[in-house]
């Protein structure tokens, strides 16, 4: 962040990224309880709503969606100079008035396209195995894009990505999560996180955490625009005069790479550092045995002499 | 020409970038400070692994008097070094400005014990080459070079960064026993075991007996369990499951695939040259899920990334 504020300091690119993964939306309206929890059609106009407030909130932000299904990932609607995703002209302005090219529109149309490319995608498989969503493919497609922003020319909006994430984490993920965080903190671009299921992720907290963005979860979900708007609307620029939600306590625990379960405690291979959650002969990442048995371990009592 | 506004000043600098960005790559690792003033070698920090701590204490302790004596420097970082378990890699890496060394004994056996006890030892010059810098590089194995200019001095200072190549006999392979604390929430209040007092909000707590530290990576204070938080581990994964190399795509391929070539880069919808377009540049394609890219992406990617954005948007059918 410039010490001296300058012209460019509020503008913002942000990117959206918006679980669309049926299996957790649908089991979500079978379970739901009542009026204190919103379905996928009155949730999509919260988040369009919000998604209008930040282009009206400057007329140089950027806006771009990211549609996070079970079986891919895609652009729905990017505002980079007027051109729309699906066609490469540019609308005369009379035509931009028109309500079929308002940026909610293009938003649905996308989202109607991308759900039926998911199908078409399932049918072809013929399994129907329930799936998680691919949030590591939409936070590399992200982070691609904040790259191909930040290489034109100065000044550049600051860019954020704001995730909202229903489905539980997916142990198989991890690894790609972590290298997408990575990537981001050096860019310096937050990650903010907005829960919209019933469960915490811990990725998405280590993510808030890492990269200096908010994690929420809104403890009553039929009010989400007023949480989107006091919480995620503001620039970067202006955060630091705001008192935001303070992370409530963030899970560094690991995933073993055996079974993929969470540990507290684990066994490290020196040479690769791939964790462990019990005592094997080899390590099945690097190949390197472990043929000195207790050496290693730190305890406090008398060790016996291994047998070689 | 000399290093301005002096040299102490400039090399403190580069050490303090040195300190941030070896910690950026090597989060487990440990550094430790020792200065060399009036010929006698003393201890500025512990080897430990936060850096804020090393900043702090460099930043109030500069000041230069006297001879250098590269013996005395040796034998005490032999002394810190020796307690380093053996899957640990032992490195010494001395900034040297003097043009000569004032001993009080045999500095070649000094080398000759580094070398006995796999401690490799580096050199950046400041002033001039010298000879027994020379030596010592060569016998352990380190890298020793003169600096040109300040410009010159950060590069070689940044250039052992970056870990060693480790031969493949002297790499020991060891399981060692980590912990992976939670990290308290903003109200908590405990007494923390590093500087026992009490502390408000933040903080770890050691999975084995619950006591809680400050800040990671650390050893519990009471049980010695080595606690580390998951992403000072994953920093070094994409080693692990590199991304493959892009494959160029010629303009004029015909794509015999299922659907025609993309317009758009898959990564950050950029437009990809096609046969009669405008666009130039290159397509290149992943191997293993046959997306598009450009070259930026290509670059990103590979260097800062580690993902492939059609290989993460891709699941495979669970069989």
């Amino acid at each position: 962040m410039a010490s001296t504020p300058t012209p460019a300091d509020d503008v913002s690119l942000v990117i959206v990224v918006v679980d669309v993964n049926p299996y957790f939306w649908v089991e979500k309206a079978n379970a739901s309880t009542g009026t204190s929890d919103i379905d996928f059609e009155q949730f999509l106009q919260h988040v369009l709503a919000f998604m209008n407030a930040i282009l009206l909130l400057n007329h140089m932000n950027y806006l771009a969606v990211i549609a996070t299904g079970s079986d891919s990932c895609s652009f729905l609607y990017e505002s980079l100079a007027g051109e729309s995703v699906s066609d490469g002209e540019g609308k005369p302005p009379s035509k931009r008035m028109n309500k079929h090219h308002t940026p909610s529109a293009k938003i649905v149309r996308g989202l109607k396209d991308f759900v039926s490319k998911e199908l078409a995608f399932k049918t072809e498989r013929k399994d129907n195995g329930k799936r998680y969503s691919l949030l590591s493919g939409s936070l590399s497609m992200a982070l691609c894009y904040v790259q191909r922003i930040l290489r034109q020319d100065p000044p550049h909006p600051h860019p954020r990505i704001l995730c909202f994430q229903g489905s539980p984490d997916a142990s198989q993920q991890y690894i790609a999560v972590m290298n997408a965080i990575f990537s981001a903190q050096r860019l310096m671009v937050p990650i903010d996180s907005c829960m919209v299921g019933s469960q915490h992720s811990a990725f998405l907290q280590q993510a808030a955490h890492i990269t200096g963005g908010i994690y929420m979860k809104p403890p009553h979900p039929e009010g989400l625009f007023e949480y989107l708007m006091m919480v995620f609307a503001t620039d970067l620029h202006s955060r630091r005069f705001l008192q935001l939600p303070r992370p409530t306590g963030v899970d560094f625990r690991a995933s073993c790479f055996c079974h993929k379960k969470t540990i507290d405690t684990g066994f490290v291979c020196s040479v690769c550092l791939s964790i462990f959650c019990k005592h094997h002969k080899e390590c099945s990442t690097c190949g390197a045995s472990f043929s000195q048995n207790k050496s290693s371990f730190v305890t406090g009592q008398k060790r016996k002499l291994s047998t070689n | 020409m000399d290093f301005r506004p002096s040299r102490l000043a400039v090399v403190a600098n580069c050490v303090e970038a040195f300190i941030r960005e070896f910690f950026d790559q090597n989060p487990l690792s440990h550094l430790g400070i020792i200065t060399i003033r009036n010929g006698i070698a003393s201890r500025l920090t512990d080897l430990s692994g936060s850096p804020e701590a090393h900043i702090k204490v460099l930043r109030g302790n500069l000041e230069c008097a006297g001879d250098a004596s590269i013996q005395n420097a040796l034998d005490l970082s032999r002394s810190f070094l020796c307690q380093v378990p053996t899957y640990g890699h032992r490195e010494v890496m001395l900034i040297f400005s003097a043009l000569g060394t004032c001993d009080p004994g045999d500095v070649l056996e000094s080398v000759r014990n580094c070398k006995e006890e796999n401690i490799r030892c580096s050199v950046v010059g400041v002033a001039a080459e010298i000879y027994i810098c020379k030596l010592l590089c060569e016998k352990t194995g380190g890298i020793y070079s003169v600096a040109m200019n300040e410009a010159h001095l950060k590069e070689l200072v940044l250039e052992h960064v970056a870990p060693p190549p480790a031969l493949a006999e002297a790499a020991v392979a060891s399981l060692v026993k980590m912990g992976f604390p939670q990290r308290g929430a903003e109200g908590t209040i405990a007494l923390c075991a590093c500087h026992r007092e009490v502390k408000i909000g933040g903080g770890y707590t050691c999975p084995r007996c619950k006591a809680r530290v400050c800040e990671l990576p650390t050893e519990c204070f009471i049980c010695g369990l080595t606690l580390v938080s998951s992403p000072h581990l994953a920093r070094s994964y994409h080693h692990l499951f590199p991304v493959p190399v892009f494959e160029e795509v010629p303009l004029d391929a015909k794509f015999s695939g299922i659907q025609e070539l993309s317009k758009v880069c898959y990564g950050c919808q950029q437009l990809l040259p096609l046969a009669g377009s405008k666009v130039t540049g290159v397509r290149l394609v992943c191997p293993r899920c046959n997306k598009h890219f450009c070259f930026d992406c290509d670059v990103y990617i590979h260097e800062s990334l580690h993902n492939c954005p059609g290989c993460e948007s891709f699941c495979e059918p669970q069989t």
